[in-house]
């Protein structure tokens, strides 16, 4: 086990370092100026200035050595559009609106996921499946950027339930929340049903039904452990997805979390932004998948790690 | 489970649309009150919301180049001139200019006990600080053009001159002197940018970062940064230490940073926001012609740009022929809507002439819209180059609603005016920046707004010297007058010599002028006396609250 930790742990800092070496050669591959924002030509010198401020007069590979050097000691450099910022602070004061938004919306997404889907399953063709799937389709076609604006039509502007927008307490978060959920929700539904119906055909369902066992036992201590396992897999790049923060709801919701960064960095040619995001983006994603294989062999004795030294 | 939640959902369904429509009387009861009794208005709190849509880049005025941080900047600091409540520029932290006779030397005389926001005292050494900061190479700030008319400043800052040639320099505490190179009679309208506010010496030697957090930030305007909760919210509170604090009516402002401009609307409509901007074109359909809804020219304009080294627009006729083939008025009323005004001129309207007219309305519009004039001009300009059809043209713009809708606008106008097939490209806004700037185009889209409110700076964009003249236009006369423009003491005289320069600008077209910008504003009925200017953004300090 301790051996298969180490080897992990070597494996994602190397993964880490191409991620980053790979980000930074294709966001210097794209045309355009960080510091080109209108059509007026600002004074050769002024612009020099400007490039030396933030080391892009340095040979690429030299700022390429920089960086690293700036990324092992967690500096991930100043942003070149908020001029007042580093990174490492822009990530900081972001990251809790959008891990709370993720965490909420992953609740939401895992709870009404597994219950329709067990619903579903449980009615197994009849109008009840029929209606979950039917809402299951539904939640994975409707974009975000439809079901946000419905949402604040409806709930925050007609009804007056929940405010609009912004960012001053938890009713704030219910709506984006919902928004951010109901595609993952309705897709984890679809894998519960699929594999809670397999998982109903298997002889210890039967034996379990044989000993008299309730429904909700049968469900949730037989059932549901076995038919988790896919939900699992794609759980875990969900939630490194969704505690990064996302670039429409946090927007339609005026969320401060960090979801822009990833898109804006980039129209923007912020250099220290794009890297300091995608990196930071890398790392929660390369984490999540070690939990998630971790996970695995607890919700399943029957996994082994690969190599497990035990 | 899940059946309870569905049931307890629906109970709130059917029971909060009722509460919410006891809530809703309440405001209008409230503005029937203030209607009747005034003094009830002095209690109402001083405080307004407006929508910021996003982070300010940066508080520090060195290094602000978006209108953004500006909105929050110019409400932070105050220069030597300001604007007052009419928008005439007037002195500010200076409170009496004398200009030599040869227009050259400009000596400030700061007000005595002026003090920042933290108390220090504020002298004429901060505004020295200041500049001269601006203009340290090492600085790397955003404008530092914008004091290259100061005497040594353009060489100091591009390390060809010392820092001691810098005409700047401070007699006493109270007394700045600085020299130009030139005498340039607008000056003062330069001067008024945010490139010459003042900073705090000792706060930002403090700390590099002083202006992105609340608690570091020293102002020594109207208002000094209450909070500061990035990408949400940022409130401004009333400095007790300005000079003037006796004329600022409001308060507090409470900038929110909402992104998105359907969810700015619907918080505007949900009493959550007081000002928006940049409304939607839905919206503005929706809102055109109620007390709330504000239109206010800006001092820019949309322009399309030719390549007059490129075929088939080195030809004047040709380009004339383009520019007549648009008809403005279906853009600006079916595209943009937002009471833009057809431009058929350059120069934005918003500059106001020693004739205390305006320097748009002083000359008739340069060209109109005329088909057969412009069909009989292309077959004109194809025989003068011998072309027997017209090259092939493609029309570049930078990916956009509007832009896209202008540009396909167009393309209709040259087949149906013309007779001429065009193509459209459009690119994302950085790299297009890089086409433009490389003039990897025949016609392009763009927009200018003057840096200073005067015809001069934008007209000087097409000077052959000017860098930012990417229409490889050159013409001797108009050099000529913009030079004289920019020295001429005689304010008459200088108007002629501006007015002269534009007509070459529209014999010639090197531009198309589509439009003249317009900022929209929806402006809460509860809020009064919000300034609207030509080149800035709303000003809150003389506004009141007049219901809650």
């Amino acid at each position: 086990m301790w051996k298969y930790m180490l080897k992990r742990s070597l494996s994602m800092v190397i993964t880490l370092w191409l991620i980053a070496t790979l980000t930074f050669v294709i966001m210097h591959l794209i045309p355009g100026d960080p510091f080109a924002t209108e059509a007026r030509m600002l004074p050769e010198e002024v612009v020099q200035n400007m490039r030396e401020r933030y080391h892009l007069d340095k040979p690429l590979i030299e700022q390429y050595v920089q960086y690293m050097n700036g990324l092992i000691h967690l500096d991930l450099g100043p942003s070149i559009q908020q001029k007042s910022q580093d990174v490492t602070t822009l990530i900081q004061s972001g990251f809790p609106a959008s891990a709370v938004l993720g965490l909420q919306s992953l609740v939401i997404a895992l709870t009404g996921g597994i219950a329709l889907g067990v619903v579903a399953a449980l009615f197994h063709n009849r109008l009840m499946d029929y209606a979950a799937m039917f809402f299951a389709i539904l939640g994975i076609s409707v974009p975000s950027f439809i079901l946000a604006p419905l949402l604040i039509k409806y709930f925050a502007v007609k009804w007056e339930l929940l405010p609009v927008a912004s960012w001053d307490g938890w009713e704030y978060s219910v709506l984006p929340s919902v928004a951010l959920a109901i595609g993952p929700l309705a897709i984890i539904a679809r894998f519960v049903r699929t594999s809670m119906i397999e998982v109903f055909d298997q002889d210890y369902m039967s034996t379990a039904e044989a000993k008299g066992l309730s429904t909700f036992h049968i469900v949730f201590r037989h059932g549901i452990r076995n038919a988790i396992l896919p939900v699992i897999t794609f759980i875990g790049p969900l939630f490194a997805n969704l505690i990064t923060g996302t670039f429409v709801v946090e927007k339609i919701f005026a969320i401060p979390g960090i979801g822009k960064y990833f898109v804006e960095s980039i129209f923007n040619r912020d250099y220290p932004v794009i890297l300091g995001t995608s990196v930071f983006y890398s790392a929660v994603l390369i984490l999540t998948l070690f939990v998630t294989d971790i996970l695995y062999r607890f919700v399943d004795p029957r996994i082994k790690l690969a190599n497990g030294g035990e | 489970m899940k059946k309870k939640l569905l049931t307890a959902a629906a109970l709130l369904m059917l029971v909060v649309p009722g509460l919410a429509a006891c809530s809703k009387d309440t405001p209008a009861a409230s503005d029937t009150k203030t209607g009747q009794t005034t003094t009830q208005a002095a209690a109402i709190k001083q405080e307004v919301t407006a929508n910021l849509k996003g982070e300010p880049y940066t508080l520090d005025p060195a290094f602000a180049s978006d209108s953004t941080s500006y909105w929050v900047i110019d409400h932070l600091y105050e220069g030597l001139y300001r604007y007052n409540d009419k928008g005439e520029l007037v002195e500010g932290a200076a409170e009496k200019i004398e200009i030599s006779p040869d227009g050259k030397t400009y000596t400030f005389h700061i007000r005595k006990g002026l003090k920042w926001s933290n108390g220090d005292a504020l002298t004429a050494k901060d505004f020295e600080f200041a500049w001269k900061r601006v203009l340290d190479p090492q600085t790397a700030a955003y404008e530092p053009s914008a004091l290259y008319y100061i005497e040594g400043a353009e060489e100091y800052n591009t390390g060809k001159g010392p820092l001691d040639k810098v005409k700047i320099s401070t007699p006493d505490e109270y007394t700045l002197v600085v020299g130009l190179k030139n005498p340039a009679s607008f000056f003062p309208k330069v001067a008024i940018g945010r490139p010459y506010l003042p900073v705090n010496p000792k706060v930002v030697q403090a700390d590099k970062n002083w202006a992105g957090e609340a608690k570091s930030i020293v102002t020594n305007g109207a208002y000094k940064v209450g909070a500061w909760e990035h990408n949400n919210e940022l409130t401004l509170a009333k400095n007790d230490q300005y000079w003037e604090k006796d004329a600022v009516t409001m308060e507090t402002v409470h900038f929110k940073m909402v992104n998105d401009a359907t969810t700015a609307y619907q918080m505007y409509k949900t009493g959550k926001l007081d000002l928006i901007d940049t409304l939607p074109t839905d919206v503005i359909e929706q809102e055109k012609g109620k007390d709330e809804y504000k239109a206010v020219a800006d001092f820019g304009v949309y322009t399309y740009t030719f390549n007059t080294s490129a075929e088939p627009f080195n030809n004047a006729k040709i380009r004339r022929a383009f520019t007549i083939a648009i008809d403005r008025e279906a853009i600006t009323n079916n595209i943009t809507k937002g009471d833009q005004k057809a431009a058929y001129g350059y120069v934005a309207y918003g500059v106001t002439t020693p004739s205390g007219k305006d320097f748009r309305d002083e000359v008739a519009p340069y060209y109109s819209n005329d088909p057969a004039e412009a069909k009989k001009l292309l077959e004109e300009g194809m025989k003068e180059q011998g072309w027997s059809t017209l090259p092939a043209v493609t029309l570049k713009y930078s990916t956009g609603e509007t832009h896209k809708k202008v540009a396909e606008a167009l393309q209709e106008m040259f087949r149906k005016n013309l007779g001429v097939e065009i193509k459209l490209e459009h690119q994302e806004w950085k790299t297009y920046i890089d086409t433009y700037k490389q003039m990897n185009f025949q016609i392009a889209r763009m927009g200018w707004t003057g840096s200073y409110l005067d015809p001069l700076a934008v007209l000087e964009l097409y000077t052959s010297k000017s860098s930012s003249n990417f229409t490889k236009w050159e013409n001797a006369k108009y050099d000529q007058l913009i030079e004289q423009a920019r020295v001429e003491q005689d304010q008459e005289k200088r108007n002629k010599l501006l007015h002269e320069a534009e007509d070459v600008l529209m014999a010639e077209l090197p531009i198309i002028p589509v439009y003249f910008y317009t900022q929209n504003y929806l402006n809460s009925k509860k809020i009064e006396g919000i300034q609207y200017s030509v080149t800035r953004e709303p000003d809150f300090r003389q506004a009141k609250k007049v219901a809650e």
